[in-house]
């Protein structure tokens, strides 16, 4: 007996001294993220929200990759040039394996663009007519029409392995994903935690950080806790209220970058409007400018936004293509009860009048408080807004075109492509007069010149002309004013000491990018 | 008893085809799923496709037959967000809520019947009076403030509990317990007394009240007469006759928990499946709402029929008919 309890002794003894080598040797880097939610899918084509997408961008790569600042780069595809005005050449990477080792080639682009199109989202290849594979390292992708940011958009289609995905199915594809980016799936155990770890012969070099794990914290108060209790290293989405005393406590700090998302408020310019009693009075431009001018971002930034929204001066950031610099709404349109109520008198309502006014109370920071305090600028003016606040669930069928219900509609638009092209074709074409065109242009707004300068600029290869064109555009929307650009809200995040994170533009969370010590 | 049996099983048909017609019809108020899955800035054919794949472009009508047939055939359908069954989706999160909801529930027990006996064997005590105003406050506090306060006191100020998650777990029969660990123990201490709050105070008035009527009955005298000791008289004689209501009340209690746990399982990011409700609400998620109301209705009347049973037990006069 004794003898064997001290054999069992040396050999915990021998198991200590292990697991202390092991423990010694390993060092290995390691992060845990505080989410705002779990991902839905890790299937790329199986649907689309903030959560998925951050990991989507971890397992698998696109051809193009977007850097944390919106510039656009090689991604799988080395180097890509146009051959005629539709057709693109890509020069694929050679050498990249997916994670169980298939060698990624052309045919799996073919196979991933036609995949898309069946899939639920038909909209990441919405401006790809064909796609062949010219030999195993050199994929054509010919446009519909002459398209100069098509490598932009590229950089959403991730790139799937044709062997493995066919034989998984797409059911299966969501819980076992296959790519070839810098992660591989660890474990994800639903609502508790999705664990990576790193794929070290990636293409563009090994990751610095081995093992990330996610975890869903919902409540944006227990977010804040488990950052300081030390559960995890970073905290996506910090609560405005909190922001404060995370500052405020020793060893973390606050991290803030202004997101893309523009909330801008949409108006209504049909000769007759859902909810408003007669003839529309925001068909008339001076009306459009004095609603414009009663909005007082300031305030609604200050007392609304705790200071964490910045005030929006065109329809596309600075980044984007169609931005035309030194160019400002709130300079053109500053605060001005006044004058906006001698507009209004000029305009025939010295009185004003009554609308509704279309909003959400869960899609964006501090909605509802958004659209109430709207409603007590615009009084000032004389136009009554009454406010019809619901979930997104609601919302989005709500206000859909042909837009039945509203007349004035508080919603968001992010273009996390960097070009203004596709939200100008999307929200200011005249409606139903080119197919996907116009398909979001809610308050019906309608200008040939418009439309002929989108044309213009979705049928040019040549991005500089294409920047151009859209920049005119630009123009004509800020003195046409068929939207007011309230503000781009801020992406907060939390981080401990020690943690390095460059917080993108478009909020995908990037752990290839990030450091710990 | 097989009369019984059946008569159970009938109910809890119809019961379960109600809360299915009930929620389709429910669902036809709170948006379009299409909306929810599509980018806002899809085209008309676009969404037409998703429409199509997520088989919404047929009548209600269709729809719900669809959903019947093969509800028959045991597939309860796919989610619209997760594009999984929807069953799958539920049960995977069943354990954790189970596992807490138990904990809660035996904490709850544990504390509020001896108090609630002695309460009611001494209703005029200065300790009988703190306990009812305790029990007061258990009922009235938010779950959610609760929640936030422990966090606050004993995960950040003191550190001794994580603010959340579920910690290590080990596994059971395939199953993954915390229970089984010293961590996960650790992790479901504060999340289980935030659930157990609530029915520990409806409990212990309920068995205050119990033991407070049964007190004034000539039994109770007679067994103080022929010499039982104070113990035995309160808890053999006493408790046994003031627990029908309270087991009423525990079951209730413990279907309830179960099936609504959200708000604990939110503050505290417990991988459960009451927030999987929440944001299937939020998602207009049919398919994973109506199983989730459906099996919620078939968890309520399971533990009717075993709270119908334990009747029995504590009292021979009932018999199950």
């Amino acid at each position: 007996m004794k003898y064997l309890s001290h054999t069992a002794l040396r050999a915990g003894a021998v198991g200590v001294a292990i697991a202390a080598a092991g423990a010694a040797f390993a060092q290995d880097k390691s992060v845990m993220i505080g989410l705002t939610s779990d991902p839905s899918h890790l299937y790329p084509l199986a649907g689309e929200e903030l959560s998925s997408n951050i990991m989507y961008y971890h397992l698998y790569d696109p051809l193009v990759k977007r850097g944390a600042d919106l510039s656009f780069g090689p991604g799988l595809a080395e180097s890509w040039e146009n051959v005629d005005e539709i057709t693109w050449r890509f020069k694929l990477r050679q050498g990249v394996t997916f994670h169980n080792g298939n060698a990624f080639t052309a045919a799996d682009v073919v196979y991933t663009v036609n995949k898309a199109r069946e899939s639920i989202r038909p909209d990441l290849v919405a401006n790809v007519a064909s796609v062949t594979a010219v030999d195993d390292y050199t994929v054509e992708i010919k446009t519909p029409k002459p398209y100069a940011v098509l490598p932009n958009d590229l950089a959403e289609l991730l790139i799937l392995d044709e062997e493995y995905t066919t034989a998984t199915g797409d059911e299966k594809m969501d819980l076992m994903p296959m790519g070839t980016g810098p992660y591989k799936l660890g474990e994800w155990i639903k609502e508790e935690k999705l664990t990576l770890t790193a794929n070290d012969g990636y293409w563009a070099g090994e990751p610095k950080i081995k093992n990330v794990t996610f975890r869903p914290i919902t409540n944006p108060a227990t977010r804040t806790a488990a950052l300081l209790t030390g559960e995890v290293d970073v905290i996506q989405d910090l609560a405005v209220r909190d922001v404060d005393r995370v500052k405020k406590e020793d060893g973390y700090s606050v991290v803030t970058r202004p997101s893309l998302l523009n909330v801008v408020l949409a108006m209504d310019m049909r000769e007759q409007s859902p909810t408003i009693e007669g003839k529309n009075p925001m068909t008339d431009q001076r009306v459009r400018e004095a609603i414009a001018r009663a909005v007082d971002v300031n305030a609604i930034n200050k007392i609304v936004m705790n200071g964490l929204a910045t005030p929006s001066d065109q329809f596309v950031p600075s980044s984007h293509i169609g931005y035309v610099d030194g160019m400002s709404f709130r300079e053109m349109y500053p605060l001005d009860i006044e004058k906006a109520k001698a507009l209004m008198a000029d305009a025939g309502y010295p009185d004003g009048f009554t609308m509704t006014l279309d909003a959400t109370n869960n899609r964006y920071v501090n909605d509802a408080q958004i659209a109430q305090a709207l409603a007590s600028m615009l009084a000032k003016i004389g136009v009554t807004l009454e406010l019809n606040i619901m979930p997104k669930s609601n919302f989005w069928g709500h206000i859909r075109v042909p837009t039945e219900n509203s007349s004035f509609i508080m919603s968001g638009w992010d273009v996390p492509a960097g070009d203004a092209g596709s939200m100008y074709g999307a929200l200011f074409y005249t409606r139903d007069k080119k197919d996907g065109y116009g398909q979001v242009n809610r308050g019906s707004y309608s200008n040939a010149e418009m439309d002929a300068l989108v044309d213009k600029a979705d049928s040019t290869p040549d991005v500089e002309q294409r920047d151009a064109y859209l920049q005119e555009a630009t123009k004509i929307l800020m003195a046409d004013i068929p939207m007011i650009p309230v503000h781009y809200e801020q992406d907060i995040y939390a981080v401990r000491d020690g943690v390095t994170l460059v917080p993108r533009v478009d909020k995908f969370l990037w752990a290839y990018d990030m450091d710990v010590d | 008893m097989f009369g019984y049996l059946l008569k159970r099983l009938i109910q809890m048909t119809l019961v379960l085809w109600v809360v299915s017609v009930i929620v389709f019809l429910m669902m036809s108020f709170t948006g379009d799923p299409v909306f929810m899955v599509v980018p806002i800035d899809a085209t008309d054919s676009e969404i037409a496709q998703a429409r199509r794949l997520l088989g919404l472009d047929q009548s209600p009508l269709v729809q719900y037959w669809r959903f019947l047939t093969s509800l028959v055939q045991g597939d309860f359908g796919q989610s619209y967000v997760f594009r999984q069954p929807a069953m799958t989706l539920i049960l995977e999160r069943l354990p954790a809520t189970v596992e807490m909801v138990l904990v809660a529930m035996v904490m709850a027990v544990a504390v509020a019947i001896p108090l609630g006996v002695y309460a009611g064997a001494n209703p005029e005590g200065r300790l009988s009076r703190t306990i009812m105003a305790g029990s007061l406050l258990g009922i009235s506090l938010p779950g959610f403030w609760v929640g936030m306060v422990l966090i606050y006191l004993f995960a950040v100020h003191w550190g001794v509990f994580p603010s959340s998650g579920r910690g290590d777990t080990a596994e059971l029969f395939g199953l993954r317990i915390s229970l089984l660990t010293w961590d996960g123990w650790h992790h479901i201490i504060l999340p289980a007394v935030t659930l157990s709050l609530g029915t520990m105070a409806i409990l212990l008035r309920m068995t205050r009240a119990g033991m407070m009527e049964v007190g004034r009955q000539d039994f109770m005298k007679f067994a103080r007469a022929k010499g039982a000791t104070r113990h035995d008289v309160l808890y053999k004689h006493g408790l046994k006759n003031a627990l029908i209501p309270v087991v009423t009340i525990f079951g209730l209690q413990l279907g309830d928990l179960i099936a609504f746990a959200t708000i604990t399982e939110t503050i505290f990011s417990w991988p459960g499946m009451g927030k999987l409700l929440i944001d299937s609400i939020y998602r207009a998620d049919r398919p994973v709402i109506v199983v989730y109301l459906m099996l919620v209705a078939l968890i309520f009347v399971v533990i009717n029929f075993l709270v119908d049973l334990v009747y029995t037990l504590i009292d021979p006069r009932i018999s199950l008919k």
